[in-house]
């Protein structure tokens, strides 16, 4: 029997949970308060990381790094909206599907850049010179207190800005895009910038995940992190950051559970195939029977009329 | 560079691109939504092919058959268990497209979890041969063949039959051929079979040619995505011209990679730029184009 060290288990948990919830809540941003349906959030992740590992590699402080992927991150989310928002919902999704494909392409087989196949190795961790004193629960506790600060920042950020008249715009783009364009709002500039914040937003997480893991590859940017994103975003409650923040939560230990009903309960499934499985039916489920989730979307506050 | 390898190549792939787009072009233009799980069609359809014709050792022939009749079943069964309980309960497009990824997901591994992750290579039956300056196989005849009679066919059914002008009417306005008495469900039932049913075939031969994986459809579908839409969304002439174009457009940029040293992985990237280049410039695809309007009108006489 192995000895298991259950405190850094729930630790590490917690951090993907964080990490995962960060994705999401900008997912959200875009999907669910803005409908704007990003089948290449992924792009955005691995960018964040990417340019991020390079940079900290490079020697720089992990300050830079973060700030490094968050804006090439939020940039190449700029470059991608200009040409793909004038398009239908479907063909964005396909667009952006492609796109993140692309990048994952183009770092594979360029060496150069980042290592291809191989990736890069020996990020170093945030807080470099704290480690002469850590053990592994330590570690992994100053990387709960990093990704939950700035899950915490990011939330209260976001939560502003959706409940803002900024964020009716963007609901009521969701809802009709023609209407809003009616009011005078110029509705492309609007996704334009949700666009940007977003991909930023995913660019952190991005970064906050190569320092944590140390190590990045193509390998771990497929599609699938976008439709297990997604899934999380619709299980929680799209249009609510709280219920995105619960769907990273569900769907993280779902991935746990799976392991667990593998390795101890002895279920005869490889765990990858059973927890996709129950993504893919879940997805399938919820927009069955409850396709706002299990948070629903709070309604608009409205100003009390003097 | 040998041109004329290269444009049997394109005829190649372009056959199989044709194949495989069919379904998905029809069930977007009637449904209005992308389904990406038409990609695990064309996977469970190669997988089928193989225990059939290899493990079961029926031979090759049976193998087709039955992965065209499987998948078609597997098509239609999404259709009712998933797709048409959704749209009936209101589901916009966008649900309808989200949902298609999650059953694709659940398809995907649950195949994973039968044939596993690892290659799955089919016996090699297929004698190549030498005409000329070219090199072929009998499975590349045969791909070409299928291809060639399948579009016979369907512009007969479609121009000929009952059944295609009602597939047409269902196509062109569904509540106007609803009201005119066509049976529209009915419709829209033969079309899930018969774009699943040729995904699957495809996958077979797609899977024949090079080897089965549970991504195979999965690596397929960016590509069949851009014949559909070059060829215009729903359109079948288009789809047809679109899946040439796509094969030739493929090899082409291949064979120049070669030529540069870089990667092939980077004809995704051709793939790419014809889609977002189309969608922005001409999202009608090619059916906007006159010469197919004027089949499909022409056909309207008969």
């Amino acid at each position: 029997m192995i000895e298991i060290n259950l405190v850094a288990y729930f630790l590490d948990t917690a951090v993907y949970v964080g990490i995962y919830s960060i994705l999401t809540l900008s997912l959200n941003l875009e999907y669910g308060f803005t409908g704007l349906l990003n089948f290449g959030k992924v792009a955005f992740f691995m960018i964040g990381a990417y340019v991020s590992a390079l940079l900290t590699v490079a020697g720089a402080p992990y300050a830079v790094g973060l700030l490094g992927g968050m804006v090439v991150s939020a940039l190449s989310g700029l470059l991608m909206s200009l040409p793909a928002l004038r398009l239908r919902e479907d063909y964005l999704a396909i667009v952006m599907l492609v796109f993140g494909e692309t990048i994952r392409i183009v770092l594979k087989n360029e060496i150069w850049i980042a290592g291809g196949p191989f990736g890069v190795t020996g990020i170093p961790p945030a807080f470099a010179f704290l480690r002469a004193i850590d053990t592994e629960e330590f570690y992994i506790a100053i990387n709960v207190v990093i990704v939950y600060g700035i899950l915490l920042v990011l939330y209260v950020l976001l939560e502003t800005l959706v409940n803002s008249p900024y964020g009716r715009i963007l609901r009521g783009i969701r809802e009709d895009e023609q209407a809003t364009q009616c009011l005078g709002k110029n509705t492309i500039r609007c996704m334009a910038q949700i666009f940007v914040i977003g991909s930023g937003v995913a660019g952190v997480a991005g970064s906050l995940y190569a320092q944590y893991v140390g190590y990045i590859s193509t390998r771990m940017f497929l599609p699938i992190v976008t439709f297990t994103v997604m899934v999380m975003c619709i299980l929680g409650g799209s249009g609510n950051n709280r219920g995105a923040i619960l769907g990273a939560l569900i769907m993280v230990g779902l991935e746990r559970g799976t392991r667990i009903a593998k390795d101890y309960i002895g279920v005869p499934i490889d765990p990858q195939n059973l927890m996709y499985i129950l993504t893919g039916t879940l997805m399938v489920l919820f927009l069955f029977y409850r396709p706002s989730g299990m948070l629903k979307e709070k309604p608009v506050k409205q100003d009390r009329q003097k | 560079m040998n041109w004329a390898q290269l444009l049997l190549n394109s005829a190649i792939t372009g056959s199989l691109y044709f194949l495989l787009t069919l379904g998905l072009t029809m069930t977007y233009d009637l449904l209005n939504f992308a389904n990406v799980s038409h990609a695990e069609l064309i996977t469970f359809g190669a997988y089928i092919g193989y225990v059939v014709s290899d493990t079961l050792n029926l031979g090759f022939i049976w193998g087709v058959t039955a992965s065209f009749f499987s998948s078609g079943l597997l098509g239609i069964i999404s259709y009712m268990l998933v797709f048409r309980p959704l749209a009936r309960r209101g589901a916009d497009f966008i649900h309808l497209c989200i949902a298609s990824v999650g059953y694709s997901l659940t398809l995907r591994f649950l195949m994973q979890q039968a044939w596993g992750q690892d290659i799955v290579l089919f016996e090699s039956r297929f004698k190549a041969f030498t005409l000329g300056p070219i090199r072929l196989s009998w499975l590349g005849v045969s791909i070409m063949a299928m291809a060639i009679a399948l579009f016979v066919s369907l512009h007969l059914i479609l121009t000929r039959t009952k059944l295609g002008k009602a597939m047409r009417a269902t196509s062109n306005n569904i509540v106007l051929a609803k009201a005119s008495g066509i049976n529209t469900e009915q419709v829209l039932l033969v079309v899930w079979f018969l774009g699943s049913a040729l995904a699957g075939i495809g996958g077979v031969l797609k899977g024949c040619d090079t080897m089965v994986i549970p991504v195979l459809g999965w690596n397929l579908l960016i590509m069949v995505f851009a014949t559909a839409i070059l060829g215009g969304i729903g359109s079948f002439y288009g789809a047809f011209a679109a899946a040439y174009s796509i094969g030739l457009a493929e090899n082409l940029s291949v064979a120049t990679l070669g030529h540069l040293g870089l990667s092939t992985d980077y004809k995704g990237i051709v793939a790419f730029g014809i889609l977002t280049a189309m969608l922005i410039l001409k999202p009608t695809g090619l059916s906007g184009i006159k010469v197919f309007r004027r089949t499909l009108l022409r056909s309207d006489r008969n």
